[in-house]
Order: structure tokens, then sequence, then C-alpha cells
């Protein structure tokens, strides 16, 4: 019950919140959605799966990508969505590979290496991507008569499908697979002497990561209209790592919480002027040090501690 | 390990015992696949087992628990219940379409009542004291009434108290499910009020094998093993 007022609680603010912002607010709550989708699916991989990735914001280009490319050429939305998932989902079975024979942070370079390569390709194939140049003029999608080209439009609509994904991430979590992504987590030995196959869980666990962080980038193309590499390399996977883990990793909300700090708390520090990535670098330290778990683990340390 | 032979029989129990280095975990490593014998073979239901996978072997019934701890410490205690028997039931992709208990709840809640874990259910188990968690993960070995399980030195780090408890548990498990199962301890008075035969190796060769009381008296094993 508790729960469910939270969730009402949060919907509704979510729901109020671009009322009276001018559009940049409300592009960055919308970024901030584009951004929770991606999060949710790193979370999967890294918080519930515990398979280490550095690698997120490359499935993420290869999403947008194919979205925009496939916007271009004239396929709905509807089309273009789908396929970048499927294609990532696909490309991150692939990933999941080195982490049937590597861990912890020998794996991490492994991803690591993958989004170097993905921005190396993003950049330089200019036949397809069109290299630093972007690819420019990216339709947003159609809905009947629903006004997508406003700002405030497009942002409901993003919100409503974050919500949808939210609920497929729920899904999952709460079925076996969820519990099995969890045995994974916790105990991969054990896991295989109950029967648990850890070799497809670890590979489904980066596909479906993947696939999330693909929808994201089909929204994201639609979002800003105009892509290049720059989003899309090693900075923004450690920024998206960082909003699962600044959240609580492992936690269903965390990535909400993070993706907020992290795309927000550069905004309010505005004011601090060139001293503000100090400040944010500052605090994202002290995070780590008083709360590993993240923001999300706040009341349980308070229970614990009491 | 060298001209080592046994069988189990259908709802045997039997206990290995010998001292350290005689070869007890290398039996149990090669029965599980972690090592490959230079020669032999291991059978189970008349099929040739040797070197299959954990998971290949978990498949065909055979469980097993550790040396050490091994349970799943951030899921509560009836989860890892659940999570130790869903995988047994239907295939990967139904198991996210499944209820979120797999259909195991009611199966979780018995061993829960069994092993008197009630109180601590919806607690994570890493969050438990050490004996309670030692419940928790023989509890795991039987949710899906494995045929043969192979439980390695369920008593250590166990106190006085519960090693009577823990070995009332098998008893009745042992009874109820009718699985065999092949325990590795060094507690003589848990093997010997367990056990149906014991087998004991020293120096990676079957010593002596027959009922507890036999190889209790045997000479040889006084000698080797039990004399000190």
């Amino acid at each position: 019950m508790k729960k469910a007022l939270s969730i009402a609680v949060l919907v509704a603010v979510l729901i109020a919140a671009p009322l009276g912002l001018k559009n940049y607010g409300i592009y960055l709550l919308t970024l901030w959605c584009v951004y929770v989708m991606a999060g949710m699916g790193l979370n999967l991989t890294v918080g519930y799966a515990g398979q280490m990735s550095i690698g997120h914001a490359a499935f993420l280009g290869i999403g947008a990508y194919t979205a925009a490319l496939l916007l271009k050429a004239g396929f709905a939305f509807w089309l273009a969505a789908p396929a970048a998932a499927l294609l990532c989902f696909v490309v991150g079975l692939a990933i999941g590979f080195p982490a049937l024979r590597v861990q912890h942070h020998y794996l991490a370079f492994a991803t690591l290496g993958f989004n170097v390569l993905m921005f190396l390709a993003f950049r330089n194939e200019e036949w397809l991507t069109g290299g630093t140049f972007g690819i420019s003029g990216i339709p947003r999608p159609k809905l009947f008569a629903y006004p997508m080209e406003s700002s405030l439009g497009f942002y409901y609509f993003v919100l409503a499908s974050t919500g949808l994904l939210a609920l497929v991430l729920w899904w999952i979590i709460r079925s076996p697979w969820g519990r099995a992504f969890a045995a994974l987590r916790d105990n991969p030995i054990r896991a295989e002497s109950l029967a648990i196959n850890i070799t497809a869980y670890t590979l489904l666990a980066f596909a479906i990561g993947a696939a999330f962080a693909g929808v994201a980038g089909a929204y994201f193309s639609a979002l800003v209209q105009f892509i290049e590499p720059a989003p899309f390399n090693l900075t923004a996977s450690l920024m998206l790592l960082l909003m699962v883990i600044v959240g609580g990793s492992g936690r269903f909300f965390g990535p909400m919480l993070g993706a907020a700090i992290v795309l927000l708390l550069p905004e309010w520090l505005r004011f601090l002027k060139d001293w503000y990535l100090v400040m944010f670098g500052f605090a994202i330290v002290a995070l780590m040090i008083w709360l590993p778990g993240g923001l999300l683990s706040i009341p349980q340390r308070l229970r614990f501690s009491r | 390990m060298d001209g080592v032979s046994f069988s189990v029989a259908p709802g045997e129990i039997v206990g290995v015992i010998g001292p350290n280095g005689s070869g007890k975990t290398t039996l149990f490593n090669s029965i599980l696949g972690q090592i490959r014998p230079t020669s032999g073979e291991m059978r189970f239901l008349a099929e040739d087992i040797t070197g299959m996978t954990a998971l290949a072997l978990s498949r065909r019934g055979i469980g097993r628990t550790f040396q050490t701890l091994q349970v799943f410490g951030s899921l509560s205690v009836r989860d890892n219940l659940i999570v130790a028997g869903q995988e047994f039931r239907g295939s990967l992709p139904g198991r996210l379409l499944a209820a979120p208990d797999a259909g195991l709840g009611e199966r979780a809640d018995e061993l829960i009542e069994l092993f008197n874990l009630k109180r601590v259910a919806h607690l994570p188990a890493g969050s438990l004291s050490y004996g309670q968690q030692k419940l928790v993960d023989i509890a795991m070995a039987f949710v899906s009434r494995p045929r043969l399980v192979l439980l390695d030195e369920p008593c250590a780090g166990v106190n006085p108290a519960l090693v009577d408890e823990l070995r009332e548990l098998l008893l009745k498990l042992n009874r109820a499910q009718g699985g065999s199962f092949v325990v590795i301890e060094h507690n003589m008075e848990f093997i010997m009020r367990l056990c149906t035969r014991v087998v004991c190796m020293v120096e990676g060769r079957v010593l002596a094998e027959g009922r507890p009381e036999e190889v209790q008296a045997n000479a040889a094993v006084l000698e080797a093993y039990l004399g000190s």
C-alpha cells in the first residue's frame, strides 16, 4: 500500500514537473527519461545479474543510429524502435560471451574495449553514420494527431514509454528469471549445482540490458533529432554506470534517482561556474565512500544503525 | 584415488570417512565432474556420467552441498529455496511468464517448516546466523527432490545441539523423499547414527566398507583413522 502510494506520487510529480518549465527544462526532463530507460537496462546487467559493464553507451549508440537511419529512410518509429532493440539484443548476446570467461575488472575492460570500438565505428564509417557530422533532420514519431513536435507533448510520450519499459523490467525482476539473475550474481557455483543455466542467464543479462539501451537510443534520436558519435563515448558509459551506482545498484528505482542526480546536479551547481565539476566530483567521491549502496540504501542503513 | 569402487542403492545413506587428505573430497569432485579421473567411470541410473558438468548432473537429479556456506546472501530464505527448485520446472522462456514463485511456494514453505526457519523466512539469507544459513544451505539441496544428494561435511562449523537436529532432519528427508545420500563427515557420532553404510578411505583407497558398527570395529580403520 505504501509502495503503491509512493509510485502514484512519483507519477503525479513527473506529470506535473514540466508545467511552467521552459523548453530547455522540458528537454532535460525528456533526456532524463531516455537515460532512465538505458539505466534500467544497465541496472539489470550490473545491479541484478552482477555482470560488470563499462560499454553501455555503445548500445545506446547502436540503438540511436539504427533508429536514425530507419527513420530517415522513411520507416515508422514503431518499427525503428523495436529494430533498434532487437539489434542491440543480438549484439548484447555476443558481448555476453566474454563474461562467460572473465569477471569483474577483466570483464570491465572487455566491455570498455567494445565501447571504444563502436565509438570508432560511429566516427569513421562516414558512409553509414555520417562520421563527425552525424545524422541530422531525424523526424519525430507520428501518432495520429498527437502533438509530438511540441516539447511538452513529446515529453509525455517519452514518459509513458519509460513507464511501459519500467513495467517490463518489473515483470522480469519478479519472475523466476529475476531470482535466477540474483543467484548468478550472489553465487554462480552454487547456482549451477541447482540446475541454473548460468551461461544462458549471463547472456540474457547482457542482451536484455542492451535491448533497453537500444530502445533508449531510438528515443534519443527522436528527441535530439541530430546524432553524432560524442554522446556514445566511454565517458557516456561511465555516466550511465554512475547513474546506476549513485541511485542504488540492484534497486528498482536506483537508475531513476541516479539519472536525476547525474543529469540535474550539474545544472543546479551552475552557479558555482568553473567550480561546478569539482563540486560534482567531490559529491560523487563522498557518496561512494559513505554510501556504496547508493542513495536508495539510506533507509536500510538507518534501520540497521538503530 | 586408486581402485576406489562402491555403489549406492536407492534410499541408502552412505557415509564416507577417513583422515584429511585421504581422497574424500577428490571422490566428490570426481563424481561432480570437477576432476576428470584418468581411468574408471561413474554411473548414475545406468548412465555414464563421468566428467559431466555441474549443470548436467543437477538436471539428472544429483544434488549437492558444499563444505563452506553457499547461500544466495541477498535473497530471502524463501527465495533461496524457490530458486533452488525453479529451474527444474518448465522451459527457460516459460519461466519468464511463470508465476513469480514458479509454483514452488508451497514446497518452499514445507521445507521452511521442516527446517524450523519460519521466523527468518523473509530475511535475506546473508543476514542470518551461521547455523541458520547452514540449514538454508542444506534445505536448498532438497527442494527439487533429487535422487542422489552429496553432502560435504554438513556438520562443519555447526554447534553440537544443531548436529543432532541436522541428523534428524536428514533422516526425515530420507524417509519422506526416498533419495540416496552420500555424506562426507568427520563427526563420527553423526555418521554412525545417520548412515546405513560407511566407507572408510585412507590414502586414496577404500580401507573398509560395511555397516557403521563393523567399520567402527575394524582394526585397520582404528589404526589408520579412529584410533587417535
